[in-house]
């Protein structure tokens, strides 16, 4: 028993520098997908229908197919494609990584914002509209903040599905959590670990809803 | 007397379906219009046609005297938001900004079309709110309001704009029996102090009590026009005659 609490404080800080790089992963992804899949909603609802349709079959592609062909495609993939491969290179794992999951996270984003816009009852353009407001005005101080509120559900369910996701960063050969458990798991020959990193992914997940939560309420109407 | 709203042969479809087939009515200066009619016989597009919400396919719309609609076109961007903003409209369902407090509803638009200074604006919101008996509400949110306190705040927004015109596209026909008078009162203060308005309503007692003149549609042409007297007691159009023994 001794031995299992020794090794789980002998390596704890090798599985916090773990968590460290899931939660910046998390972090960055979240911080660019967000807004990046607000534009493509209103790129997908917008007046120009070619702007749409390529926005429609970009939505298709990155839902359609893995997030992990996604990733290896970004990293692995792009330094091949012809001519221009050496253009497109990501001068690091991380960095790849990042682009690969918001390219895919701001596509669904775009679909849940895209709900939240069509849950926003048409009453409120045509009073916006009746009260001489532009369209630019309505879609700022009255449409979006009610897509944003009805869309806080959803989004906060992918946030999650998001911290879990990071896992598949393990691939490209970063030492995330996943990683470093399963490292320590190899060479400890003991799968506690594994329990741990659970809890850790929990801890994250949890932290998440709590903060949604709040939001959801401080939001509501 | 001045004319406020002058329809022409108005018509609008829906794709095969001609909601509006010819309509034409005039409006004067402080005149309380009631337009009633069967569902369906396009009392609301009506409405909507002349604040914009509808598309008009055919026949002219003036208002105070200026052509909003004339030989299939609309007036030029700057005259047609010109005119829109002399009208103020109110609808069934209030459509409050959810996400805004009763004085944020009232201000977000007067302040973002610069109507004027903030102040100014503050001044009159707390005065509009006083009119319709809602000062205690100025923070609450819309979803702590009643039906009825919804629909006042609701008018009190549109006059924010300081319209000439004020349309209501059945202001009661949401809120239980017991709110419609809280909001027809508003109405009818609004037409002491002579207010153009067009309602679109059911409350036949009520058209009947503050209207001045009463347009009764049907099937998208107008069945009759006249003062209530004139079009609910003795019309002798039988359609009119059925309508009103079936809500009366």
């Amino acid at each position: 028993m001794t031995g299992i609490i020794g090794n789980l404080i002998k390596w704890t800080p090798y599985m916090l520098s773990g968590c460290a790089l899931t939660i910046k992963l998390f972090l960055i992804v979240i911080v660019f997908s967000l807004p990046f899949g607000l534009l493509l909603t209103f790129l997908y609802t917008g007046k120009s229908k070619i702007i749409g349709a390529v926005v429609g079959f970009y939505i298709l592609v990155m839902r359609g197919t893995p997030l992990l062909l996604q990733i290896f495609f970004v990293w692995y993939g792009l330094p091949f494609i012809p001519k221009i491969g050496k253009y497109v290179t990501f001068s690091d794992r991380f960095t790849a990584g990042c682009v690969a999951y918001i390219f895919n996270y701001a596509a669904y984003f775009a679909e849940i914002f895209r709900g939240g816009l069509l849950s926003v009852d048409k009453g409120q353009f045509e009073a916006a509209k009746v009260l001489g407001l532009s369209e630019t005005q309505t879609t700022f101080k009255i449409v979006l903040p009610q897509m944003i509120r009805i869309s806080l559900p959803a989004v906060s369910n992918e946030a999650i599905i998001l911290i879990k996701d990071t896992a598949l960063i393990t691939t490209l050969g970063l030492y995330d959590l996943l990683k470093v458990t399963n490292n320590i798991v190899n060479t400890t020959t003991n799968i506690t670990a594994f329990g741990v990193a659970a809890c850790f992914y929990l801890i994250m997940s949890s932290v998440l809803t709590v903060v949604f939560n709040r939001l959801e309420k401080k939001y509501a109407f | 007397m001045k004319k406020m709203i002058e329809v022409k042969n108005l018509k609008k479809s829906f794709g095969d379906l001609q909601v509006l087939k010819d309509v034409s009515f005039d409006i004067s200066e402080g005149e309380v219009v009631a337009v009633l009619g069967p569902s369906g016989s396009g009392k609301s597009t009506m409405l909507r046609c002349l604040i914009d919400l509808e598309t008009i396919d055919g026949g002219s719309v003036l208002i105070e005297g200026e052509s909003f609609f004339k030989d299939g076109a609309y007036a030029k961007k700057k005259q047609k938001k010109a005119i829109l903003d002399k009208m103020g409209m109110v609808f069934q369902h209030f459509n409050l900004f959810p996400h805004m407090n009763i004085t944020e509803n009232m201000l977000c638009a007067p302040l973002c079309t610069k109507q004027g200074s903030k102040k100014e604006l503050q001044a009159l919101c707390s005065e509009l709110l006083e009119k319709v008996g809602l000062s205690d509400k100025k923070d609450a949110m819309p979803s702590q309001l009643s039906g009825g306190q919804k629909q006042r705040v609701a008018i009190a927004r549109a006059l924010m704009r300081k319209p000439d015109i004020m349309l209501f596209d059945e202001p009661t026909s949401a809120l239980d029996p017991e709110l419609t008078k809280e909001v027809l009162d508003v109405i009818k203060e609004l037409s002491a102090e002579k207010m153009t308005m067009v309602i679109v309503t059911h409350e036949i007692g009520f058209a009947a009590e503050a209207a001045d003149k009463i347009v009764f549609l049907d099937e998208g042409v107008v069945a009759a026009c006249g003062t209530p007297d004139e079009v609910l007691k003795n019309s002798g159009n039988e359609r009119i005659n059925a309508f009103l023994n079936k809500v009366m």
